[in-house]
């Protein structure tokens, strides 16, 4: 296929042209680069919860660098709103912007936005803009509430405010910001680290301009948007026009039994496509609500896995693409709807929209994926040096098969990233609990031609008094699906106590009380399986049993598998 | 009695030789085609080109891809992986990753173990190496039987917390070779002594999966070289920078991995020495790659983790940087937009101007056309260039996108100079360093063509071509010592550290060093000994190397010092510290170097400026066209002065002066280049 565009507007040459762009790219890397270097909490330099963007005056993307999948083109929103609310004079030269308002950012009120103007002399040419996961802002129970019912329970909560002025930090609302945290010391570094970001962002929108002069940097944008654009706009017309649908609910808000639906519907019409999710639930009592932003990034993510997923994203990417909310949805969360899970019906709402588009992208897209969060939070009064202790850890899972291959097992969600599991060894060096079993899940994965990725076990007994877990577990009542007659994969499970005579099983709780000797088992779900599992290749059946990730009971009732 | 000092390096398609003359401080290079089947043929054939028998050798030192080559093709030894009950799945689960994420069909890296080849044994440690569960012999017994009965002979036994007590896994060793006396066993607390089991057992398995390989090797090599007269010990290059007998190496086969490399960043190293320049920037480019190595303080850039294909590996290694930029590298249109690379043309079909059914145009057809490369003169005449097809390549190109050819032929490398310029610049921010303090050292096949376009790029004035820039990896190898890292955990609480416990486990490894060292027969003057102690801010996962002077130990404020050290590395690697948090102990590291003294070249003098054999040719630069004088490198005497635009030719690398620069010969033979335009 070939792409290509009308290049008669530009007169800057592609040489040129190609340079700037790489030079956009690395602009964000470096924008990134400096915030893994000088963040203080390690959700942001080790788990990458965060993302940069270097924007144009107009709010477009020169160059981006996103450390979460759904962080994707989700800080443009920011800005505009922040001029929508105070008007286009707002920006001066050496302000500073902070807001985490989950309405208007989209996401919880943890992950802190801080933006500023980039000036060429009085001219306004761009934005630098940065978001990261702050430690703690003050939310009721740490290091997150799993049962919350209002944003106000979930930490403290800012609009668009300059915490810098003139480059000159604002100690008033520095202190505003520390009079609400646990760990006043780290949110300071971390604010320094953001600021850091958006001079560095500053600094090399500058040079590159020292260098080519605005005129031609601002024809070469006009030309690299166009490109992208091109790019989306070809991969979008090559899907075969129509309306395709899908719907998956989640199992509850965390406070309610009630489910709670994403519905989608995509509209391929030409070279352009509408994803329209008005007819999603209506807002939940319990945690999983979600900021329109956010539900907009998330659409992105969807598009960009099965639309040029190895190209860069700038301001011409996703142009092809509309997305359609209800205000006051689940997907377009107003006050005081809690917003702490928002990420929950997006990670469902990735995987459905591959399975909307499956009928046409067969050998594109995916079964889906064990979901999200599947997440302990164990709190202690004593660790091992006898100090308050958090451990966060996430159980990784089965992904779904494509044609071709089988999907990944115990592999980490998709809403969370790069983030890595964390080791036995340091794990109970320090905290006590010891890991007894972390394994493979044997027959959690979704049979098919191409079968989906194992679930994971994972399970640790308590060594101490005065610990209290925290769950948080998705999808059990919309295990991972299946797609072209593959099998949905088994659903996550989690015990307190297996075998014994008080054994509970539960997949969402806050704070529980836990004593020294209890077990928790945890398992992950598999993901789904990809064509029918009877079209599975016999020799490929009997790999799976001799590496023991089937059984030969489910073999023969998933595969009609006998021994030969 | 010998008198030559002997390196070589065995690359992926060339084996290097370089050889120092210990009577005359003269050096002889030789370059042979690398024998992939066996590589002992392309090395012997090699020796023999260079010298007239083996007695002559004094020193004896190379680097092999024998075991890197053995993993990439994952043609290594089948491994049986022994692990704790319960954490078993470690190894294969891999601690969940995803590194691309967009990707909706990303795969983890290929273990080397299949999972039914992976064994749980019962016996347990707690967290603070004490046994809680005996460790089960009969377990151990069925598994070595197993293995025996299914042909496996190499195993990997990886317990929790070995590192801190490795009293189960030796008891496994023992008990796999009475079973199996022929096995082959590598233990992870001797493969890496480090928490975090899925890294340690990842190290332990590579290792197991290539020893076997190596060891045959080596042993064939040894046999060999022994037939011819070698009366002296081979030497292996390690990762690490240092070197090991091949004796050692056949112990610690992953620590030979990346020799290659490494011996290029040695080289570097010795370059700060030899001109006192203590930070540089080194940079290799050749077909489809562009490697970038640092020299902080006088020091390679060494790191104690680095990952193969995803894999990790824990054992100290210098750090080499690869971005996707090499003479192969292709141009192509996008979108209506150009791109170069990191798509490559490889060897095969590749550059057009190799007519072997390349069409698209490649940087270095892009530097043919601009007059930069002679067609005749490509690695020393081996290989005719095809300059018409690499014009037509770029011509139709460039026709696609409304420009003259020659223009796109330079806009190709602006293009690909900026990207190398970009990543070196990101990659010094990470690291906390302003490139502009650094000179680049440009060695390989076309680093010298552009690194003083990069350096323009970096705001770097001076750009050192050391001398056999093609053979730079070997020379570096004869610069450096036997070294041996040996570490051990050492869990703490800075301000509850035991001095002389410390001080005991800093003395046992240092011992453990000297004894191989001796074994090496290093006499006891000759060895050195530097520590190191890995800390951290308390809650944090990953920490700093901080060197320390042992008797540092028996000052009452030791922690204190440390501290200090501590909070001052970590502002530099980070940007920031915090020196009123409590910090944290991790593991103490000794290394010993035994000096077997080096290669060093009497200084050149005669120094006749001018007296090169010079002609000239037409070279574009900036779009221009400039009549460019052409000189041979061994006609350069030091002292002679080439001003650009100018071209310096030698078989294994072409230097580019571009205008505006200068080029001298130094008293070591190095070539300088110096930007002379106008600087603020």
């Amino acid at each position: 296929m070939t792409v290509t565009h009308d290049p008669a507007s530009t007169q800057v040459d592609p040489i040129t042209t190609e340079i700037i762009r790489n030079a956009f790219l690395s602009a964000a890397e470096e924008m990134n680069a400096t915030l893994i270097r000088s963040a203080y909490n390690a959700i942001i330099y080790e788990a990458k919860d965060c993302s940069v963007a270097l924007l144009d005056e107009n709010k477009r993307a020169l160059g981006q660098s996103a450390g979460l999948p759904i962080f994707l083109g989700n800080l443009e929103i920011c800005i505009q709103l922040t001029e929508d609310a105070f008007g286009a004079e707002v920006w001066a030269p050496g302000d500073v912007w902070i807001m985490n308002d989950s309405y208007m950012t989209g996401t919880h009120l943890g992950d802190v936005t801080i933006f500023a103007p980039i000036y060429y002399g009085e001219e306004l040419v761009g934005f630098s803009a940065s978001r990261a996961h702050w430690l703690d802002i003050g939310a009721k129970d740490l290091p997150a509430p799993t049962d919350s019912t209002e944003i106000y329970q979930e930490g403290i909560r800012l609009g668009p405010t300059k915490v810098m002025e003139g480059w000159k930090l604002r100690d008033d609302i520095v202190d505003i910001l520390q009079r609400n945290s646990r760990f006043p010391y780290t949110l300071v570094g971390d604010l320094h680290a953001q600021i850091a970001v958006a001079r560095t962002g500053e600094r090399r929108l500058s040079a590159i301009i020292d260098r080519y002069g605005l005129e031609t940097m601002r024809q070469a944008r006009d030309e690299i948007f166009a490109q992208s654009e091109a790019l989306d706009r070809a991969a979008v017309a090559a899907i075969a026009d129509g309306v395709y649908e899908a719907e998956g609910s989640l199992d509850n808000d965390g406070v309610t039994d009630d489910e709670f639906w994403v519905r989608m519907k995509i509209t391929v019409d030409g070279d352009r496509m509408l994803v329209d999710l008005s007819e999603s639930s209506g807002p939940a009592r319990g945690a999983i609500n979600c900021g329109e932003a956010q539900a907009i990034s998330a659409c992105r993510v969807a598009f960009k896995r099965l639309v040029n997923p190895d190209r860069p994203v700038t301001g011409g990417t996703f142009v092809p693409l509309d997305v359609k909310v209800r205000k006051g949805s689940l997907l377009a969360a107003e006050e005081p709807a809690a917003c702490q899970w928002y990420f929950s019906p997006l990670g469902l709402l990735i995987d459905l929209f591959a399975k909307a588009l499956a009928p046409v992208m067969p050998e594109v897209v995916a079964a889906a994926h064990h979901g999200d969060s599947m997440v302990n939070y164990i709190t202690g009064l004593r660790d091992r040096n006898g100090n308050l202790f958090v451990n966060v850890d996430c159980l990784v899972g089965g992904w779904g098969g494509w044609q071709g291959s089988d999907g990944e097992s115990c592999l980490i969600n998709n809403v969370n990233g790069s983030i890595n599991d964390f080791p036995i060894e340091i794990v109970e060096s320090r905290y006590p609990l010891r890991v007894r079993e972390y394994a493979v899940r044997t027959d959690s994965a979704g049979a098919g031609k191409w079968r989906g990725g194992c679930g994971t076990i994972r399970e640790f007994e308590i060594e101490s008094e005065d610990v209290w877990i925290s769950l948080w577990y998705e999808r059990s009542k919309t295990p991972a699906w299946g797609l072209f007659g593959g099998e949905s994969g088994k659903p996550p499970v989690v015990e307190i106590n297996p075998g014994s005579a008080d054994v509970r099983q539960m997949l969402k709780v806050n704070r529980l009380p836990l004593k020294s000797g209890d077990i928790v088992r945890c398992q992950s779900g598999g993901g789904g399986g990809y064509g029918d599992a009877r079209e599975r290749d016999h020799d490929l059946v009997a790999l799976d049993i001799e590496e023991g990730f089937i059984t030969l009971d489910q073999a023969r009732a998933s595969y009609g598998y006998e021994p030969s | 009695m010998g008198h030559l000092r002997v390196a070589m390096d065995i690359g992926g398609t060339f084996t290097d030789l370089v050889a120092f003359d210990e009577r005359d401080g003269s050096y002889v290079t030789r370059k042979v085609s690398t024998t992939p089947a066996d590589l002992t043929e392309g090395v012997l054939e090699g020796l023999d080109q260079l010298l007239d028998s083996a007695d002559d050798i004094s020193f004896i030192v190379h680097g092999t891809t024998q075991g890197l080559n053995a993993f990439l093709q994952r043609r290594g030894e089948r491994v049986l992986l022994l692990a704790t009950r319960g954490a078993r799945d470690v190894y294969h689960i891999a601690r969940g990753a995803r590194h691309e994420l967009y990707d909706l069909h990303y795969r983890k890296p290929q273990p080397l173990v299949r999972r039914r080849d992976t064994i749980a044994i019962t016996g347990r440690l707690d967290y603070r190496g004490e046994e809680v569960e005996p460790l089960s012999e009969a377990e151990l017994r069925a598994a070595a039987g197993q293995a025996r009965d299914e042909g496996i002979k190499a195993f990997a036994v990886a317990f929790l917390f070995s590192y801190l007590n490795p009293v189960h896994e030796l008891e496994a060793e023992r008990i796999i070779l009475e079973e199996f006396p022929e096995a082959s066993v590598s233990l992870s607390h001797r493969a890496a002594r480090e928490w975090r089991e899925y890294e340690r057992t990842s190290s332990t398995v590579l290792n197991a999966y290539i020893a076997p390989v190596v060891e045959r090797y080596l042993d064939r090599l040894q046999r060999s070289m022994t037939e011819r007269g070698l009366t002296v010990p081979l030497h292996v290059m390690q990762s690490s920078g240092g070197i090991l007998t091949a004796q050692t190496a056949r112990e610690q086969p992953i620590q030979t991995l990346l020799s290659g490399p490494a011996g290029g960043a040695m080289g570097g190293a010795a370059v700060a020495e030899i001109l006192s320049r203590p930070n540089l920037l080194c940079v290799d480019m050749g077909g489809t790659s562009f490697d970038m190595s640092l020299i902080v303080d006088g020091q390679p850039d060494t790191v104690q983790e680095t990952e193969l294909e995803g894999l990790p590996l824990l054992m100290p290694i210098v750090k080499i940087h690869t971005i996707g930029a090499g003479g192969g590298s292709l141009a192509y249109l996008e979108a209506g937009g150009l791109r170069v690379g990191p798509e490559s043309a490889g060897a095969q079909p590749g550059p057009a101007c190799y007519r072997r059914g390349g069409t698209q145009p490649t940087v270095t057809d892009a530097n043919l056309v601009l007059g930069r490369i002679d067609p005749a003169f490509f690695l020393g005449g081996a290989m005719q260039l095809d300059v018409e097809a690499a014009h037509a390549a770029v011509a139709s190109l460039a026709a696609k996108l409304g420009m003259e050819p020659l223009e796109l032929a330079e806009g190709i490398l602006d293009v690909v100079n900026a990207k190398m310029a970009q990543a070196i610049r990101t990659i010094t921010v990470e690291q906390g360093i302003a490139p502009a303090d650094f000179a680049i050292v440009a060695f390989g096949g076309a680093g010298a063509m552009h690194a003083a376009f990069l350096a323009e790029e970096l705001e770097i004035p001076e750009v050192i071509v050391p001398v056999f820039p093609g053979s730079f990896s070997a020379w570096g190898m004869l610069r450096t010592k036997l070294r041996h890292d040996f570490t051990t955990p050492y869990y703490k609480a800075a301000t509850e550290a035991d001095r002389a416990e410390m001080k005991r486990l800093l003395d046992e490894l240092a011992d453990e060093g000297r004894r191989a060292l001796r074994s090496e027969g290093v006499a006891e003057d000759k060895v050195e000994v530097t520590s190191l102690v890995d800390m951290r801010y308390v809650a944090q996962e990953f920490s700093l190397p901080v060197p320390l002077d042992s008797s540092e130990l028996d000052d009452p404020n030791f922690a204190a010092i440390v501290a200090e050290r501590f909070h001052q590395a970590y502002d530099a690697r980070y940007g920031h510290a915090n020196p009123s948090a409590p910090v944290e102990f991790v593991s103490v590291r000794a290394t010993t170097y035994g000096d077997l003294g080096r290669a060093e070249a009497k200084r050149l003098n005669g120094a006749q400026p001018d007296s090169h054999d010079a002609s000239s040719r037409k070279v574009i630069f900036a779009r221009a066209e400039h009549e460019a004088a052409v000189a041979v490198r061994d006609s350069l005497a030091p002292g002679a002065s080439l001003a650009g635009p100018a071209i310096v030719e030698e078989p294994t690398a072409t230097t580019v002066v571009p205008p505006g620069w200068v080029a001298t010969v130094d008293e070591h033979g190095f070539l300088v280049l110096r930007n002379q335009k106008d600087r603020r």
